[in-house]
């Protein structure tokens, strides 16, 4: 139990060392995998609470989003290698009181509600398996599809409205 | 003392592959000639381009090299002779192969050459080309098996390999394969005589050993899975599990080696096209096809 305390801990404090670099950081490449890097250690700290489906799935999906995202960063951005010292803060009064606030809603929702006591064993991860399988197409089916086609029409919509329309292709 | 065997055999199944790739671009077989390579580039000045994203630069080839080890790691070679037998195995090694796409944007940013820098996104569109016929193959196999663990799936072709059983999956895998491989024709990011070495472009001495030292394992990795969820794995009459683990893998590898280098170098655009519109309608007819297998006649 305590060894596994003190990795869930180590890779706590990488995804959230990561994610300070993600604004350190003056290159949109470097901001983005820093982000992929937070992301992956929330998936190991999926793996150390031997969710094995979940954690695996995390670290998957993230490499391919973050990538994408990267790309997407150094086409739109006017400094994508951070040559020019590029400050990645922005609206910076407004930031902090979101960020303070979040992070105060975050701390409610540890202490507050009567979370039950620390599950000792968990199924074994062929059993999560078959059990996570059953939800996605059984109970919690029509969420998760409505979800994809929702993001699916969102991705879609935001490169359009990235996109400037030239003067020049109307001619 | 497993994880030492198959660090062992991967080594030397690396060694054997680069043996093979060099009889098949150059033609002659020389069982020295990669040691003597690799002890070449080894003594060789390892160059530091101007202005790098040296921290992109130096993890790139190492990141490449971590990916192929942790996908080498969910392959049987024998019954008991696999590194860890994950329940999410089949998962496991998408994901460590995921990453392959972040070492490679890394090695193509990280010198700040312009070659390198459009080979590393190029793979980034090649990805988006052959990552969902990597995943919804494995898919069909792992409908068949009812596991993603690799072992099950290996057992669940005892009474017929799935490269029989699904023959489309098998086919659209091993492209995938390629694909991501960035072997011939399907080597957009390092496209000898169009991008100069691409991502190799700026790479000397001890960096490129390493970067070409983990593209030996990756080729091995996906040789590996193509064994293990299309060609029964370790099964086989006569000889020793171990034994068609190798003959089958090197086989595999060999063949996607040399296959492609009679083919012309296929246009990004084109095989984005042909992966979406022709590849992933071929992929869901087969996940449809294995399931009504499945359901009718259990095999």
């Amino acid at each position: 139990m305590t060894v596994q305390m003190i990795f869930l801990a180590f890779f706590g404090g990488a995804a959230v060392w990561f994610g300070v670099v993600v604004f350190r950081t003056h290159s949109m490449v470097r901001s983005a995998l820093a982000l992929l890097f937070s992301q992956t250690a929330i998936g190991a700290m999926f793996l150390v609470m031997q969710a094995e489906f979940l954690g695996v799935l995390q670290i998957m999906m993230m490499a391919t989003e973050m990538s994408v995202m990267a790309i997407f960063m150094v086409m739109f951005m006017m400094d994508p290698g951070g040559m020019g010292k590029m400050d990645m803060t922005h609206q910076k009064r407004l930031s902090l009181w979101a960020g303070g606030i979040g992070l105060l809603a975050a701390l409610l929702l540890v202490w507050l509600p009567d979370w039950s006591p620390v599950a000792l064993s968990v199924p074994g991860a062929h059993e999560q398996a078959a059990d996570l399988g059953r939800e996605l197409l059984g109970r919690s089916m029509f969420i998760f599809q409505s979800a994809g086609l929702t993001i699916l029409t969102a991705m879609i919509a935001a490169t359009m409205v990235a996109i400037v329309p030239n003067a020049e292709q109307g001619k | 003392m497993s994880i030492l065997v198959v660090l062992l055999s991967l080594a030397a199944g690396a060694y054997a592959l680069a043996v093979i790739e060099r009889w098949a671009v150059h033609g002659h077989l020389s069982l020295t000639g990669p040691a003597w390579a690799a002890l070449a580039l080894l003594g060789r000045e390892s160059l530091l381009a101007r202005k790098s994203d040296r921290l992109f630069f130096e993890l790139g080839p190492v990141l490449l090299l971590v990916a192929g080890l942790m996908a080498v790691a969910v392959i049987p070679l024998a019954p008991g002779l696999i590194i860890t037998d994950l329940a999410t195995g089949a998962l496991f090694l998408n994901a460590a192969l995921a990453y392959v796409l972040v070492a490679l944007i890394m090695a193509g940013w990280g010198p700040n050459g312009a070659y390198a820098m459009i080979a590393g996104w190029r793979f980034l569109g090649q990805f988006i080309a052959y990552a969902m016929l990597i995943v919804m193959p494995i898919t069909a196999v792992a409908m068949r098996a009812e596991s993603l663990s690799t072992v099950e799936i290996v057992t669940s072709q005892e009474q017929l390999w799935n490269v029989l059983y699904q023959p489309m999956g098998f086919i659209l895998f091993v492209v995938a394969a390629m694909g991501l491989a960035w072997l011939p024709p399907l080597d957009l990011p390092d496209a000898t005589g169009e991008l100069a070495g691409g991502v190799e472009a700026e790479y000397t001495g001890v960096r490129l050993a390493v970067l070409r030292l983990a593209r030996m394992v990756i080729i091995l990795a996906l040789a590996g899975a193509t064994v293990t969820f299309y060609l029964g794995g370790w099964l086989g009459p006569w000889l020793p599990p171990w034994a068609w683990s190798a003959i089958k893998i090197l086989a595999v590898a060999a063949a996607m080696l040399s296959i492609g280098r009679y083919m012309p170098r296929i246009r990004e655009a084109r095989y984005l096209a042909l992966s979406w519109k022709l590849g992933i309608s071929l992929a869901l007819a087969n996940i449809f096809v294995v399931g009504v297998i499945a359901l009718v006649v259990p095999i």
